[in-house]
């Protein structure tokens, strides 16, 4: 089962279940709702993902370690529900190729500039949606990576572990989804007249 | 001249690429060694110092433009009872 980790089960009492639920759990329904949001891109849909997650923690609970990292935790279960129940109903796009991904990240071109022509200048008059509208547009698993990184802080090794990949993967993937991000940015930028000089 | 040890070298002495540093600065993990260095390391070179302030920029309008609110306030509530129905 996906949940299991190398830690023992835990006894917790009914009390314990609550309180483990209610003080480290339920704090992070904010961000687990953006990203549920941010996946599916369907308010009730993100809705029914938070609360498939909020039921699958309380039901593992005792596969939970108190006071160990739950946000971690938590949108792992997140993630892992999104692709087992949610993408399976709906007709996503097939998953992109890493392979092409770890060529591109350890061939000598990634030093050169070939990132997008875009300016710190044309970002600063981003104040409306274009980021975020850029964000969603991208593949799932580009998005995500961003959504971890830059969104929720998690460090590389968080993950890894929440992702299931190695921490080099995690680190070509977010240089690529970046760079994704900018060339759509750019695009914007360039369909504002903002890159005009 | 002599050259100091690059603090961002890994185990098998390879040579970190320019863009393995910056990320490893970008997302606060790396060491005061590494920040040190890389702050000498922009002052030689250009695509490091412009990448710096694009990609700080971006992930700084991430956050704020990204975050996305509130959950909907019945959302806890629902879950709750859910819970409180599968328990009993
Ligand atoms: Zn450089």
């Amino acid at each position: 089962m996906e949940l299991e980790e190398e830690v023992p089960k835990q006894s917790y009492s009914e009390k314990e279940k609550g309180e483990i639920f209610n003080q480290e759990f339920l704090p992070h329904i904010h961000s687990m709702y953006n990203f549920g949001y941010r996946l599916t891109l369907d308010r009730d849909d993100a809705k029914d993902l938070v609360q498939d997650t909020y039921l699958k923690a309380y039901r593992f609970i005792e596969s939970f370690q108190k006071g160990t990292n739950a946000k971690a935790w938590l949108f792992r279960i997140l993630k892992n529900s999104f692709i087992n129940d949610y993408r399976k109903k709906s007709k996503e796009p097939a998953k992109v190729d890493y392979q092409e991904v770890e060529t591109y990240y350890n061939s000598e071109e990634v030093d050169r500039q070939i990132t997008p022509d875009l300016r710190v200048e044309s970002l600063k008059d981003m104040i409306g949606d274009e980021i975020s509208n850029a964000l969603n547009s991208l593949d799932v698993d580009f998005k995500t990576v961003i959504i971890l990184c830059d969104l929720e802080g998690f460090k590389y090794e968080e993950m890894a572990k929440i992702l299931d990949i190695p921490i080099g993967t995690v680190r070509s993937r977010l240089h690529r989804a970046r760079n994704l991000l900018k060339e759509k940015l750019s695009e914007y930028a360039k369909s504002m007249g903002y890159n005009k000089a | 001249m002599n050259n100091p040890i690059n603090p961002f070298a890994k185990p098998d002495q390879q040579k970190p690429s320019c863009m393995e540093m910056l990320q490893t600065i970008l997302d606060g993990q790396a060491t005061e060694e590494q920040k040190q260095y890389f702050k000498m390391h922009m002052d030689h070179c250009m695509p490091c110092y412009k990448s710096y302030d694009l990609d700080m920029s971006l992930k700084q309008l991430v956050q704020s433009k990204c975050c996305g609110g509130a959950a909907p306030s019945d959302l806890i509530e629902k879950i709750k009872q859910q819970i409180e129905q599968k328990s009993s």
